[in-house]
């Protein structure tokens, strides 16, 4: 019963008479087919490398069309939702599609546009990224397979339509499959060039805005999905770590005596911030990094740091108007008009504590490096191969094509998995190397949450100024935070110019019709490790901005969707959401006891707006939100339900993050654990969502961080409204 | 040396008396499905059945659990064709799915103990199991839809 992982399978793999079509970055195409003396022949990824191809797509002799998809699959679909772009173009059978991971390059193939051209997962940038790319992709196969059988049938290619893997001849009858064509012999490849005038109009879409099942699905159910940490390797060892317990620090001394002597150990190594334990089970690695006794360097900078220290000094920074700030967003001169009606200036300060990620599957890496110790085989769950495969690289001065990489599914990521792999991974090639074996490194929960990149505490000074209408005439949103971006990527943050995406995009307020306007970043040192966090900046800043919009709605005597509906005058697109969340949510008739809260929130080009129903838990005094509405507009939608699916699961995310997540450390060490006080939102707490679409057309957006902008500023000011307490600082509960 | 019986085999692992039943599954066995999310009993990851009651893998010694029947997820249904595992396609449940072989096991002991639950009675019962993509939803539907179509033949 003990089912080995199969490394092979993750090969790219031609059955007979198959034909794989690599579509190159200029359109070009090559047609890779393997010989049909053999009956079955494996193109290792290698094979396909040394000749600087990919393929995205291959067909086999049953009509089957596998194809391969960049993105990684963290939850959010993208193993359905991009091959459904390329099946589209394709004309595909959907029914005989098979989704394959693209584990590394080549990058003018593969990279994603939208994240620097790179192999890179996050910030909901999979679909516009790759929407046009994939399109085309899928055409130019399409093209080539009608000009070949247009030759096999001796007819004009004009006359040839497409259907379900098939080219058919309407005036004959006559059909062909793709597989077929592909049999046919040699492919007709000097095919003239797709352009986007040749892609399908939106009409004739059958595959895209369709409710297809999730491939990945049907795995999840059986318990058959091979995530890193279920990887089994022959030979496999298991690696624990004693870490570091401040950011830092390095291991003096190791007393590991009463550990060797633990049945089963193999070796105890002392790495940079941390000794690994290295045993034929994980049992023994556990048990033997429980008695081992370390002596930790004491000189680490963040011995001295505190969070709720940290806390308080992030908000005066933010309310010192005399600190220096990088300038995000400016729009006339909010300065100068805040300071031309100063005496009427209205403010308010939000306040927001670190969080955690607890994506379910703890992080884990398997590594087997080479005998000549230049080379490795890799499994990952990762936000990014490029970067995983860089990292792995550099572990040992190699090249990146010395890397054989398998990017697994992951059990959630959130953000925690984006640039992780330069400690974890690194670590794993180190033990592999040292102990010349595949060595699988898994870091318990605790390990986990010890070792967290949190989004870092933040706070927001909001100021502004009415006109005798109540108008907002000028605001300013000032930001105190660590850049995220430094720590996160410190070699692209040296040509930032000190502007950081992850901290600042979401204060824009650009749907917003407010004549002078200012957002604006203090930039404090990091007291932690810092990463993004699901929604990423805009989770937060549209918390804090929402909840002032309700602040001066109050001011000027309006109601807050009328104030808003005054805001968004110029943006037909926000204007249709607040309607059509207000009609689903009946807004502002909550039920006796309750409130509710409005918020327009969006994410990059995505637009949303969300409504929170709430009462006062009359056990603990908190909020307690029971209902919770959302209209979201992400242009054009590839694959409803799942995009509903999606906004729900961020609003879940949302809500959770805001009721009880927060992450304290005390002289560097964070203080939490484990899922007992590091507490998520359980199944108890959940409100009724209800997630309606609101389609404008325009180009395609992504679905993974809008549910969790909109969840903050709904439900504080829906407390508001009820109870007139503000909740200025998050989390609430 | 450690007899156990799961899914239905009778197998014989060499492990120390210690070790909880999730590592013995996991990676003495190779059942994965199984997952680790907390080895603390606190998100339900590891949920199997044990004499058809759900508990937490990581909360039992590998020892304690021999003379009885413990049942995966690689075991619940002979296909994947439980009424849960059909309704949980239906519905489009999963995510990640990292939690959703706990969740499965944990409503599969729900509904045998509890044929026709109320929604609180499945929310009430679910509560152990943690989703961080907050597929939560989803699952009550599709708790739902298996009892209904179960009781409908
Ligand atoms: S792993 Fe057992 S309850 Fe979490
Ligand atoms: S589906 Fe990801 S944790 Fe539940």
């Amino acid at each position: 019963m003990d089912k080995n992982f199969d490394a092979s399978r993750r090969k790219f793999i031609l059955g007979s008479s198959a034909v794989a079509f690599a579509v190159l970055a200029t359109g070009a195409v090559t047609v890779l087919r393997n010989d049909p003396a053999k009956s079955r022949e494996t193109i290792e990824p290698e094979t396909l490398r040394s000749i600087k191809v990919d393929a995205w797509v291959s067909i086999d002799s049953n009509n089957v069309v596998t194809i391969h998809f960049p993105s990684t699959e963290m939850g959010q679909g993208i193993m359905t939702s991009q091959p459904m772009i390329f099946a589209e173009e394709l004309d595909a059978d959907w029914s005989k599609v098979i989704a394959r991971q693209i584990d590394q390059g080549p990058l003018e193939t593969f990279g994603n546009p939208h994240t620097g051209g790179i192999l890179f997962t996050a910030g909901s940038s999979s679909i516009e990224g790759y929407f046009t790319k994939l399109r085309m992709a899928g055409a130019n196969v399409r093209r080539i397979l009608l000009y070949t059988a247009a030759t096999v049938m001796g007819v004009p290619v004009t006359d040839l339509v497409t259907e379900k893997s098939e080219v058919i001849h309407p005036r004959s009858g006559q059909r062909l499959t793709y597989a077929a064509i592909a049999n046919a012999g040699s492919m007709v490849t000097n095919v003239p060039a797709i352009t986007e005038a040749d892609l399908k109009p939106r009409e004739e879409w059958r595959i895209i805005g369709r409710d297809q099942n999730r491939l990945d699905i049907p795995a999840k159910t059986l318990g058959e999905t091979v995530y890193s940490i279920d990887v089994r390797v022959a030979d496999m060892v298991y690696a624990t770590q004693a870490l570091a317990p401040v950011e830092g620090e390095t291991p003096l001394q190791i007393e590991d005596g009463e550990a060797r002597r633990i049945k089963g150990i193999i070796d105890i190594l002392p790495l940079k911030n941390s000794v690994a334990v290295v045993a034929t089970t994980f049992e023994a690695a556990i048990e033997a990094r429980n008695k081992l006794q370390i002596t930790w360097s004491q000189t680490s900078p963040f011995r001295g740091v505190n969070s709720q220290q940290e806390l308080a000094d992030t908000e005066l920074a933010a309310k010192d108007l005399n600190l220096t700030a990088t300038a995000w967003e400016n729009r006339g001169n909010a300065v100068a008009a805040l300071h031309a009606d100063a005496e009427n200036v209205v403010y308010a300060t939000y306040t927001t504590e670190h969080v955690y990620h607890a994506q379910m599957e703890p992080l884990c890496a398997v590594a087997n490096v080479d005998e000549d110790e230049k080379g490795a085989e890799v499994w990952l769950g990762t936000q990014s191969q490029t970067l995983s495969i860089g990292a792995a690289a550099q572990a040992l001065q190699t090249t990146p094509d010395r890397i054989r990489f398998h990017a697994m599914q992951m059990g959630g990521a959130f953000g925690r998995r984006t640039f992780f792999a330069r400690d974890l991974l690194v670590d794993a090639i180190h033990i592999s190397r040292a102990v010349k074996r595949p060595v699988k490194l898994m870091w318990t929960r605790e390990d986990d949450v010890k070792n967290g990149w949190l989004r870092p505490a933040t706070a927001h000074h909001l100021s502004a100024t009415l006109d005798k209408e109540g108008r907002v005439k000028a605001m300013r949103h000032r930001v105190a935070s660590p850049s995220i971006f430094e720590f996160a990527a410190p070699q692209r943050w040296a040509n930032a110019k000190g502007r950081d995406l992850l901290v600042m995009e979401g204060t824009e307020s650009s749907e917003y019709d407010i004549p002078d306007f200012l957002a604006e970043h203090v930039l404090l040192k990091r007291q932690s490790r810092v990463s993004a966090w699901r929604g990423i900046g805009w989770g937060i800043n549209c918390y804090a901005r929402e909840c002032f919009i309700d602040e001066l709605a109050l001011k000027a005597g309006q109601n807050p969707l009328d104030f808003r509906r005054r805001l968004l005058q110029n943006s037909p697109r926000s204007l249709k959401l607040l309607d059509e969340v207000t009609q689903m949510s009946d807004f502002g008739n909550a039920p006796n006891g309750r409130a509710h809260g409005l918020a327009f929130a969006g994410y990059k080009s995505t637009l949303g707006a969300g409504v929170a129903e709430v009462s006062r838990d009359p056990n603990t005094g908190k909020v307690k939100v029971h209902k919770f509405w959302a209209a979201v507009d992400p242009g054009i939608v590839i694959h409803p339900h799942n995009y509903i699916a999606q906004t729900e699961g961020g609003i879940i995310f949302g809500l959770s993050g805001l009721m009880r997540e927060r992450v304290s450390f005390v002289n560097g060490e964070i203080e939490q654990q484990n899922f007992y006080d590091y507490e998520v939102m359980r199944i108890g707490d959940v409100p009724q969502i209800k997630v309606n679409i609101v389609e404008s057309g325009e180009a395609p957006s992504g679905a993974g961080e809008i549910g969790v902008p909109m969840t903050g500023g709904a439900v504080a000011n829906a407390f508001r409204a009820l109870t007139g307490e503000h909740l200025r600082h998050m989390p609430f509960g | 040396m450690l007899t156990l019986n799961v899914n239905g085999q009778v197998v014989t692992i060499e492990a120390s008396s210690d070790v909880s039943l999730l590592w013995v599954l996991r990676e003495h066995l190779g059942l994965t499905g199984t997952k680790y999310g907390c080895g603390a009993g606190m998100c339900g990851a590891c949920t199997v059945h044990i004499d058809g009651v759900a508990n937490f893998a990581c909360q039992i010694m590998a020892a304690d659990a021999a003379n009885t029947t413990i049942t995966t997820i690689e075991g619940l249904s002979e296909d994947g064709t439980h009424p849960l595992q059909l309704a949980w396609i239906e519905e489009q449940t999963p995510q990640c799915g990292y939690c959703q072989s706990g969740q499965i096991m944990r409503a599969a002991a729900l509904i045998a103990d509890n044929p026709k639950p109320t929604r609180e009675e499945i929310i009430d019962g679910m509560s152990a199991n943690i989703c961080r993509c907050g597929s939560y939803p989803r699952i009550v539907r599709a708790i739902e839809r298996a009892v209904k179509e179960d009781h409908h033949g």
